[in-house]
């Protein structure tokens, strides 16, 4: 792509435009977000129910009694917000339409584009936070830590939304090669729900089931920031935990990288 | 048209449905294929988390894993002959939206019947998972297998599709004065699967009686299953042939729906579209 031009210096304005475009956009879609909220509260419900139930009925773990799960269930709803979305299908989109030809003609970096894009509808939905919290405190109660672990639990969360943000930019990478990805991504989506400790703490699982999944990029997603929160994760082991999502992260924009060189040669190619 | 040839033009137009449907899916086989997983890791997902959840807790209000085991497997077997069958209800508020039911109105069958038979990619691949998890699951879970399940299983299966046709058909049918419902039917979906995958007596009065009453996903397998392996009823205390009344609630709750769409039908050809 280069040498044709010069490449303009970057600016900061544009993306900023682009994320507050997205989300204003994302806010017009008021019954969509007045659904997602009901329903995370419904589910925070359900889940609130079921762990009363099973610890009534059940010895308590040992590292884990219920108020410390129920906030962690809570808290992983919550968080769900803003990971289950898909901040890269605007990729996914324009690879399909054709759009992306004109998205190449602009003069701005293309992959930037769409994170600035993605960070928009994603900020919006972490505004839905606070209400959704708000009405979450009605139905349960959610243990609040000290200072510097809140801190820590902010920058591990920061970083496995990184790693989620990797892991879907990927799979729409994939848009430039198959014309079905929305499979792919939803069969993602069930087994990071599951493997990464949203729906049960991964420190319930089977131990030889554990031995496996804590090492998986799912559990820097969910697992990790959900774990220190609760204190299960204690500060002498924070930068060992953190340490392993910067990896993980690593690992996976390297990939990112690669696969975006590899895609838009082929799309070069193909659009002659 | 007389009963009998409106009945035949059905049975030719349903039968050229699938024709269309098992083509196109031959056609598009690696779109089959990822799809195909993604139902394999749907309740796969399901069925291991609560296996997890039931290892590390033995009991959850006197239900064990074998039978959450074959709980599950009743509301898979009726989701899947609804989404087999019905799914292309779902379908409703896109041509609502982009004036593509119009068309419908001017051909001689019942529109209902003509979305659910627009071509799709539509294969029974669920419906078999669900019927070999099924057997697996009575299998492994114990229950007596005698005449009355064989006579019963289906009618409870197909009567907690209609339960599942109904709430779908309903929040389709608010398509006609809402714009945007996808979030609400992506919502309904999420909360029946959530709310049938665990004995319903976990949960406060008033919501059992939602989920026996209002939405009556209970029907589709708390009660059938209380009833087929010999469990007390400990959500409403109903005397176990309450599970069989399910074809009669599915087809009760499925006439209310469909009552609604004629209602919204109407409307929507007064309005003048």
């Amino acid at each position: 792509m280069s040498g044709e031009f010069t490449r303009p210096r970057f600016r900061l304005a544009p993306y900023v435009e682009v994320a507050k475009t997205a989300m204003t956009l994302e806010a017009t879609y008021r019954f969509d977000v007045f659904s997602s909220v009901a329903s995370v509260l419904v589910r925070i419900y359900i889940l609130r129910t079921v762990w009363v139930a099973l610890y009534t009925h059940n010895a308590a773990p040992a590292n884990l009694p219920l108020h410390s799960i129920l906030t962690y269930s809570t808290i992983a709803m919550l968080m769900s917000l803003v990971m289950d979305i898909d901040q890269t299908r605007a990729l996914h989109n324009s690879l399909h339409d054709g759009s992306i030809v004109t998205d190449f003609t602009k003069p701005i970096s293309v992959p930037l584009y769409f994170f600035a894009n993605g960070t928009g509808e994603v900020l919006f939905h972490a505004l839905l936070i606070l209400p959704a919290l708000a009405f979450a405190l009605l139905i349960v109660h959610i243990d609040v830590p000290s200072a510097a672990t809140l801190v820590t639990f902010f920058i591990s969360f920061a970083l496995g939304y990184c790693v989620g943000f990797c892991i879907n930019f990927i799979l729409n990478c994939t848009a430039f090669w198959t014309l079905e990805t929305s499979a792919v991504q939803m069969i993602v989506t069930w087994i990071t729900d599951l493997a990464g400790g949203e729906l049960i703490p991964l420190v319930l699982f089977p131990a030889a089931l554990q031995q496996v999944l804590i090492f998986l990029p799912f559990a820097a997603m969910f697992s990790t920031p959900l774990l220190i929160y609760i204190g299960e994760i204690t500060p002498s082991h924070y930068l060992e935990a953190i340490g392993f999502q910067v990896l993980w992260l690593a690992v996976l924009a390297g990939i990112s990288a690669v696969i975006w060189r590899r895609g838009v040669r082929r799309l070069v190619v193909q659009g002659g | 048209m007389t009963v009998p040839s409106r009945l035949q033009a059905m049975a030719g137009a349903y039968r050229e449905y699938w024709r269309i449907n098992i083509l196109t899916t031959l056609e598009y086989r690696t779109n089959f294929l990822l799809w195909l997983g993604f139902t394999v890791v749907y309740h796969g997902t399901a069925l291991v988390a609560l296996w997890v959840i039931l290892e590390a807790f033995p009991s959850m209000n006197g239900w064990n894993f074998r039978e959450m085991a074959f709980l599950y497997a009743l509301w898979m077997l009726a989701h899947a002959i609804n989404n087999t069958f019905f799914s292309e209800v779902n379908n409703i508020p896109d041509y609502i939206h982009e004036g593509e039911l119009d068309r419908f109105f001017v051909r001689p069958l019942d529109t209902l019947f003509q979305t659910i038979t627009t071509p799709g990619q539509v294969f029974p691949d669920e419906l078999i998972l669900a019927l070999t998890y099924f057997a697996a699951a009575t299998w492994y879970s114990g229950v007596h297998v005698d005449l009355k399940f064989a006579l019963f299983v289906p009618l409870i299966a197909f009567g907690g599709a209609l339960i599942d046709l109904g709430i779908n058909l309903f929040v389709a049918t608010l398509a006609f004065w809402f714009i945007r419902v996808e979030a609400l039917q992506w919502v309904v979906t999420q909360l029946e699967q959530e709310f049938t995958r665990y004995p319903i007596s976990i949960y406060s009065r008033s919501v059992r009686l939602l989920l026996t009453f209002a939405f009556p996903f209970a029907f589709m397998n708390y009660y059938p299953a209380t009833f087929l392996l010999h469990k007390p009823d400990l959500a409403l205390a109903l005397p176990p042939e309450a599970g069989l009344l399910t074809p009669l609630i599915g087809l009760a709750f499925v006439s209310i729906a469909y009552a609604f769409w004629r209602f919204g039908l109407n409307r929507y050809q007064g309005v003048g579209h």
